[in-house]
């Protein structure tokens, strides 16, 4: 009804310090986050309230949708709280590659003896 | 009351005088008749004549003096009717002219009511300054409602910009192009908030009210960074705020303003590499926020000014032109009862103790994060994510050591278990990071799931408008 029932006098740049950029390139919208210290009173809100929704491993872009922020400026805040070691990150496993040919049609191959001979 | 200009002490009544006069003649008597007595037989008729005459100019004389006399006690008496009058004009009835007209009321219906002056030269004065103040007011009263009407339109026009620069950054925000944009629109977002903060302040001097309402009870943290948003040296606040208490949502939009007008002195008069500290404590009286920088000491005239400015907030005419802002505060102050202190800082600077009182204080509304929604594993004998509230969760949350030698926490069968995340985090960081070898996830495709989480009422529709 009313759009701006939610809104709040908080503007983007106060929140990120006026930082639009600088996080951790690593942070990836599907990265999981876990919390490693509760709360401190006197935090930001928005670190307490990453922390505390981070109790269990929760994805980057679920942190934005549930902070009402923008993912970039959720990945500045989560940058902040992983340089003090309060929460840490766990990258999603890396795709196929030839490096990790882990999807080559050998390895197939090979999965689909081994279920033969199930 | 003023009908009857008073008789002037002392004046005689008229008339009185002309007998006195004529009492001169009595000595003159026994002259003449000695005269008439020694100069008997023959000198009588030429004695009498002439003592007659004499006898009749004198009486002459002596009338024409004693109507002088008379005439100059009217004079006297009429002059000090007028200078009473006078007197009853400038001190009473002016006066009370301007009082009614600067009160609104016309020219005409404020002449009509001092028809008891009845001097003609008084009441032509008295009917020019009527007419000019009137015209005075009403060009001060046209000024005032256009700078208010224009103010009210710059507001509207800011409030809707933020709003739409917040949905664009969202937007931008969400996607790959981010932080370039989100940087553009950010500092649009800035340039648009201060701008908005001077359309308050000229609508606020101009009688018009601040340009929003907030529905809710505004948390402190929200109202400092609010105020904090709207001035240009933002990055230089530092803000210590431990209060878990919130504005009532009328007075909100009010205390922002005037911290932001305070903060702005502040950084301001402080040198541009100073900070600037906000500290916010409850007191008894409700909330005390003081703002501190550590710009240069205030002596005791300029702190003078400085409460004249904040007391005298109303009236228009102190403004000094330039310094707009703590006449703003004076006004939001009378407003919401709102107390400005000043004093000298221990950091070297100035003090500005900003009092909010209790009638605009209340409690801190709902947990402002939503406790996630959904729980992966429920079966999960681990209290952690339970969706009861912050209580339990700030409560286990406490178990966590980020050190790993808290002892564990046991089930009932005297296993300790192990808190979800915490073996995967500990792998974490023994595990090195990956290298970056697959293209990045999309953002955008998570828009969808963002706002589908979001979505969770029907008020968080994207802004018509």
């Amino acid at each position: 009804m009313s759009p701006h029932r939610r809104e709040s006098p908080d503007r983007l740049y106060v929140i990120t310090s006026g930082r639009s950029s600088g996080a951790d390139d690593s942070l990836d919208a599907v990265t999981l986050i876990v919390a490693e210290s509760a709360p401190a009173p006197g935090m930001q809100s928005e670190h307490a309230d990453i922390l505390r929704l981070c109790v269990s491993p929760m994805a980057v872009v679920e942190i934005a949708a549930h902070l009402r922020l923008p993912v970039t400026v959720v990945r500045i805040l989560l940058t902040d709280l992983i340089d003090t070691g309060r929460v840490t990150a766990r990258h999603p496993a890396p795709a196929p590659s030839p490096a990790h040919p882990l999807a080559s049609p050998d390895v197939l191959e090979k999965v689909l003896v081994a279920l033969h001979k199930l | 009351m003023t009908d009857e200009t008073p008789r002037p002490r002392g004046a005689l009544p008229p008339g009185s005088t002309t007998p006195r006069w004529l009492l001169l003649l009595v000595p003159l008597l026994p002259v003449w008749g000695w005269a008439l007595w020694a100069t008997y037989p023959d000198g009588l008729a030429p004695t009498l004549v002439t003592g007659g005459v004499a006898l009749l100019l004198i009486l002459v004389a002596a009338l024409l003096l004693g109507r002088r006399d008379r005439l100059i006690a009217e004079h006297r008496l009429q002059a000090e009717g007028t200078r009473a009058a006078t007197e009853a004009f400038a001190e009473e009835h002016l006066p009370r002219l301007v009082e009614q007209l600067r009160a609104g009321d016309s020219a005409d219906t404020v002449l009509h009511r001092m028809s008891s002056v009845d001097d003609p030269a008084n009441a032509a004065v008295l009917r020019a300054v009527a007419e000019e103040i009137s015209a005075a007011e009403r060009r001060r009263a046209a000024a005032m409602a256009a700078c208010a009407t224009a103010a009210g339109r710059v507001q509207a026009l800011t409030t809707t910009m933020l709003a739409d620069l917040r949905q664009m950054q969202e937007r931008y925000g969400d996607g790959s192009a981010g932080s370039d944009i989100l940087g553009d629109l950010m500092q649009l977002d800035h340039t648009t908030a201060q701008t908005g903060r001077i359309a308050d302040s000229i609508a606020i001097l101009t009688g018009a009210r601040s340009g929003r309402r907030w529905g809710r009870a505004i948390p402190m943290e929200s109202i400092l960074r609010g105020a904090m948003s709207r001035i240009g040296a933002y990055q230089r606040v530092r803000t210590h705020n431990v209060s878990s208490l919130a504005v009532a949502g009328f007075a909100a939009e009010g205390v922002i303003h005037a911290l932001a007008e305070i903060l702005d002195n502040a950084a301001k008069f402080s040198p541009p590499t100073a900070e600037v500290h906000v500290h916010v404590e409850e007191v008894q009286a409700g909330i005390a926020v003081m703002v501190e920088d550590g710009g240069l000491v205030m002596g005791e005239e300029a702190l003078r000014r400085a409460r004249l400015a904040v007391r005298s907030g109303l009236d228009i005419t102190t403004i000094s032109g330039t310094r707009l802002g703590l006449s703003v505060v004076g006004q939001l102050a009378r407003r919401y009862g709102l107390e400005v202190s000043f004093r000298s800082s221990s950091r070297g600077g100035t003090a500005v103790v900003l009092l909010l009182p209790q009638r605009i204080i209340k409690p801190l509304p709902a947990p402002t994060a939503p406790r996630p929604t959904t729980v992966p594993d429920s079966s999960a004998p681990v209290p952690a994510a339970s969706p009861n509230g912050p209580a339990p969760t700030a409560a286990s949350a406490n178990t966590v050591s980020p050190t790993g030698t808290a002892p564990l926490p046991r089930s009932e069968n005297g296993l300790p278990m192990r808190r979800r995340g915490r073996t995967l985090a500990a792998a974490e960081r023994t595990r090195p990071v990956p290298e970056n070898t697959s293209p990045p996830t999309s953002a955008k495709g998570f828009g969808a799931f963002r706002s589908a989480v979001r979505g969770e009422g029907p008020t968080d529709s994207p802004k018509e408008t």
